[in-house]
């Protein structure tokens, strides 16, 4: 089957457009403390995508740093898309910031490629949005087009269904953006998209799987999947009817999760995936607002509910949907045969799916950081020696627990650790307090602690085991001494005391 | 002709004792727990409640003996749980998961997990609602999951706490903790309503939990010697 001719729209570095950065400033934007964009005057130090914070601020140690809001992107990006939808309906959101539209239609109705992606650059550019406008066979190579379109001064870069195959030979293989396989490839000497096509389908699938053979398909200028042809009137879409139509977004983003799981359920047992998804909402008064979503049949029912609650979000703010939500649905547009995905062999255990579709229920509810996993971590304290990662997330504690960390307070572990340390005090046989002196000497024996309104009775103590941590670093700088105690209610407790001030680290109950 | 009183009063009879046999074949489907606890409980009663006094290292310990086994565990409400501990007690953090502020919808966030992991471990607010309670314990039985409550709990067929505790291994001045023994209480309907108890080293010196029954604290006591360790001098640079 021939390629659909595509238009592809691309906002640059439109994270920092959306939180309203000049382009003339070095910023960044960070998600999972790696740089996800960047101005062009942070990239003209040497800023690069993929960079950590750090080497980042190696190069341009006046950067502004931003955190990554995808929900305030995608409100931004609603106006571009307005703006393009005015020209022709039926846009796709890729992703904030990038969308496509199929070309073919537009452009007889414009009278050619060439006026339709003006027509849309002139729109988007109006209201002073850099943007640049490809147009080539398929949403791959249409997208690299419009990235080469930003060196042209028009900023268009149409190539023509002949041409496609040959301006991808010339890109690099990073360009598929699918770091696991390029490393393999680049190391075997394959490094542009042409020596890749070059290489037969068969032994590339034999080779690198089904990725390697979604990875030569788009080298070659076909979809990353062959398209399925399916009899007509099946109804893989799925919708709920809000009975009593709802205010909020958060019940909608709860049903769009379970609306999700029963399209992919339905989808799954055809063996299909869908490449885009189509999201409806309808309100009570009869209003009906769509838009597509790119998918690929990587989604997960999650990040669907998630990027349910960005447009809802988008619609609200650019004030398109206003009164209460009747209806949502959701519509899995062009399915495709699905090909699988590869699960580790051994070691990485799959979690259990029960347990990922609860704790995922629980983030609906509460957020993505409400439901964590403890990860040993490196540290002296108790408190420092574990790490709390959001489920879903994999993120590496920032201090390895396997290293020798002399110091440490000795084992057993306290079974209860305050996140703050809670204040108290110490006092000797004379109900005077009890105090340590920069050489570690203890005023006197203590014999009563004393939390909020409780006393306890002072049965042994240990101590001062004194700590001076981070002295090169003023901010994380800190100097003060450890005791243990044991109180007559048959508790221990881990006590601090910096600057004359004492308190409960962690208690051993 | 009517059934006469003894009939039915025989029938009901057996249709009581054919449910409870089958409320034994359930109970009899348990999870594992740590050796040392045999004395107490033969295992986790899936679908029951069990509620300690307070948390602490009795629950983490509890928890250790089918973590270890390889089930999944959750903990609702606890943000102040030792997870070091917990690793040194015998827990796979891997199967862990922590909903550390459910606050108002504690009750949904715990119905959500029975559902789904084989212990629940809860600290419910201070005064929790009666039908809330039973609902939880409810859902508790449908799913076959261990609920292991701290505070108080109405309808937990065992109650566990620490009767008494001293730490062992702090002088005055030096030393470092290093064990503890405990007392723990057992009581409830599957106790046979007499209590139980047992002595623990919660943790040992060789950080376990093991019985610390008489008969082995004399051995205890002789390991022990072996492996007190001094403290090393803490003065560190990081």
């Amino acid at each position: 089957m021939d390629q659909q001719r595509t238009l592809v729209v691309w906002c640059p570095d439109w994270p920092l457009t959306a939180a309203g950065t000049d382009p003339a400033i070095p910023a960044v934007v960070l998600s999972s403390a790696r740089v996800s964009a960047c101005t062009p005057a942070a990239r003209a130090t040497g800023v690069r995508r993929g960079q950590r914070l750090r080497d980042a601020q190696r190069f341009c140690p006046e950067l502004t740093v931003l955190e990554a809001d995808p929900e305030g992107e995608t409100r931004a990006f609603e106006q571009v898309v307005a703006l393009v939808e005015e020209v022709c309906p039926r846009v796709e959101m890729i992703r904030p910031g990038l969308l496509a539209i199929p070309a073919r239609g537009p452009s007889r109705y414009y009278g050619g490629e060439e006026s339709v992606a003006t027509l849309i650059r002139d729109a988007v550019l109006s209201r002073d949005f850099i943007c640049a406008v490809g147009v080539a066979d398929g949403v791959f190579a249409a997208n690299l087009a419009a990235r080469a379109a930003l060196d042209d001064t028009d900023g268009l870069c149409l190539i023509p269904s002949s041409g496609t195959a040959e301006f991808l030979a010339r890109h690099p293989v990073s360009v598929l953006d699918l770091p696991d396989l390029t490393d393999v490839l680049v190391r075997l000497g394959i490094r542009t998209l042409g020596r890749l096509v070059e290489l037969p389908l068969r032994d590339v699938l034999a080779r690198f799987g089904a990725e390697g053979a979604t990875a030569h398909r788009l080298a070659s200028g076909l979809e990353a999947r062959p398209p399925a042809t399916r009899p007509p009137g099946e109804d893989l879409s799925a919708h709920l009817e809000f009975e009593p139509p709802i205010e909020q977004s958060e019940p909608a983003v709860f049903a769009a999760k379970s609306l999700a799981d029963l399209m992919h359920a339905k989808l799954g047992e055809r063996g299909l995936a869908c490449v885009r998804v189509e999201v409806e909402a309808s309100t009570t008064d009869g209003q009906s607002l769509a838009r597509l979503w790119r998918h690929d049949g990587l989604l997960s029912s999650l990040a669907v509910a998630e990027r349910v609650r960005w447009q809802l979000d988008a619609w609200r703010t650019a004030g398109r949907l206003t009164g209460s939500l009747a209806r949502l649905a959701l519509t899995p547009d062009q399915v495709v045969i699905d090909t699988g995905r590869q699960l580790p062999l051994w070691g990485q255990a799959e979690n259990d799916e029960h347990v990922s579709r609860a704790a995922t229920r629980i983030q609906v509810m509460l957020g993505h950081t409400a439901v964590t996993r403890p990860r040993l971590a490196g540290g002296r304290g108790p408190a420092e020696q574990v790490v709390r990662v959001p489920w879903g997330d994999t993120t590496a504690p920032a201090l390895p627990a396997e290293h020798p960390w002399p110091g440490r307070v000795p084992r057993p572990a306290p079974s209860i650790v305050p996140a703050e340390p809670r204040s108290a005090r110490i006092l000797d046989t004379t109900g005077e307090p009890v105090t340590v002196s920069g050489r570690s000497v203890v005023s006197a024996p203590p014999t009563q602690l004393v939390v909020g309104r409780e006393t306890f009775t002072i049965t042994a103590w240990t101590g001062p085991w004194p700590i001076r941590e981070y002295w090169w670093d003023r901010r994380r700088s800190r100097r003060c001494a450890r005791f243990q105690v044991t109180t007559d209610d048959g508790r221990a407790w881990l006590l601090t005391v910096e600057n004359g001030q004492w308190a409960v680290e962690a208690i051993y109950t | 002709m009517r059934p006469s009183r003894r009939q039915r009063a025989a029938e009901a009879l057996a249709k009581v004792a054919g449910t409870e046999h089958l409320y034994t074949a359930l109970e009899e489907f348990s999870l594992p727990v740590l050796p040392a606890f045999h004395g107490l409980l033969s295992g986790l009663p899936r679908g029951q409640v069990v509620s300690l006094d307070a948390p602490g290292a009795l629950a983490l310990a509890l928890l250790a003996g089918a973590s270890q086994e390889g089930s999944w565990s959750a903990v609702v409400g606890l943000p102040e749980l030792g997870a070091v501990a917990a690793a040194d007690l015998g827990c796979d953090l891997d199967r862990v998961l922590l909903v550390d502020r459910p606050a108002d919808r504690w009750a949904d966030v715990t119905a959500a997990l029975l559902e789904a992991v084989d212990i629940v471990l809860l600290q419910p607010p201070a005064r929790p609602q009666a039908g809330i309670v039973r609902r939880l314990t409810a859902l508790a039985r449908r799913s076959g999951c261990a609920l292991i409550t701290t505070g108080g709990w109405d309808g937990a067929s065992v109650r566990l706490r620490v009767e008494s505790s001293s730490w062992l291994g702090v002088q005055q001045g030096h030393g470092h903790l290093h064990s503890r023994r405990v007392k723990v209480v057992a009581e409830g309907r599957r106790t046979g309503g007499r209590p139980r108890s047992a002595w623990l080293w919660l943790p040992g010196p060789d950080g376990s939990v093991s019985s610390a029954e008489l008969a082995s604290v004399t051995n205890m006591s002789e390991r022990q010697a072996s492996t007190t360790t001094p403290v090393s001098s803490t003065h560190q640079v990081a």
